[in-house]
């Protein structure tokens, strides 16, 4: 068994393809028709193509509980998953020049450095720099 | 402030308050990022922390989950993964990334990827 693809509940694709490569600087890997509201999208880090892809899945339109989940871990503010950066710091003002905003802003965690970013999905996403 | 945020900052409170112990395994941590190419052993890195080594072997247990050789062979093996993702051969990833003998890295290779150095790298570059 091998891991290929997490998945990350997403409100609208073309949207979240948006953030996720324009913003993010992710890169667009696969994306696959799947009937008239839903594709097979995916990106993949522009430092390990080859790597991981994130599914671009679009479960809380289509499934309530989904969307229910979703929102809760939203206002928890507990991100979805978690993205790991050479430099927190440097992607918080890189993004911040960007308009994305932070729930969290850049703290140490012990061995590590995060932050926690809003990403106009419907998720919070955590930045980890092993420190 | 959410409820993440308030949460991680009371377990940031609970579990890392002890700064100068916290700066020590970092220390060392980056010590090997940058020297893992060379002979590494827990006496040279006691002595770059300025602590025992069985000291420096808890604490760096506590705070990364790893020993600081498990820490070196899982940071030597992902250069191995570069090294032949890049073409080389797999005589040269062994030493360039710190291992001392080809036999050794490769069974170490396999039982912790599955397969060969070489087989990793066929793969690898087939999937480009």
């Amino acid at each position: 068994m091998r891991v290929k693809i997490i998945s990350l509940p997403v409100l609208d694709q073309d949207h979240a393809l948006a953030f996720y490569t324009e913003k993010l600087g992710f890169v667009k890997k696969t994306d696959i028709p799947l009937g008239e509201h839903s594709r097979w999208l995916t990106v993949v880090s522009r430092e390990e193509p080859d790597g991981p892809e994130v599914l671009l899945e679009p479960a809380p339109r289509h499934f309530a509980p989904a969307k229910t989940y979703q929102q809760a871990l939203f206002d928890a503010g507990i991100p979805y998953t978690q993205f790991y950066v050479d430099n927190v710091d440097q992607e918080f003002e890189r993004l911040g020049r960007l308009g994305v905003e932070f729930s969290v802003k850049p703290m140490d965690m012990g061995t590590v450095k995060l932050a926690v970013l809003n990403d106009t999905c419907g998720n919070h996403i955590q930045l980890v720099e092993m420190r | 402030m959410t409820y993440y945020h308030h949460e991680i900052t009371r377990i940031r409170h609970a579990c890392y308050a002890n700064q100068e112990q916290l700066n020590t395994v970092i220390r060392i941590r980056r010590y090997m990022d940058h020297h893992f190419e060379r002979e590494l052993n827990l006496d040279l890195l006691s002595r770059v922390a300025f602590t025992s080594k069985f000291h420096l072997l808890r604490l760096f247990k506590k705070y990364y989950g790893l020993t600081p050789l498990q820490y070196l062979t899982e940071k030597r093996l992902e250069k191995s993964r570069d090294c032949l993702k890049a073409g080389m051969l797999v005589s040269d990833a062994c030493f360039s990334a710190g291992f001392t003998s080809p036999s050794s890295f490769s069974t170490l290779f396999k039982q912790k990827m599955g397969l060969s150095p070489a087989a990793f790298q066929k793969r690898a570059i087939s999937a480009k």
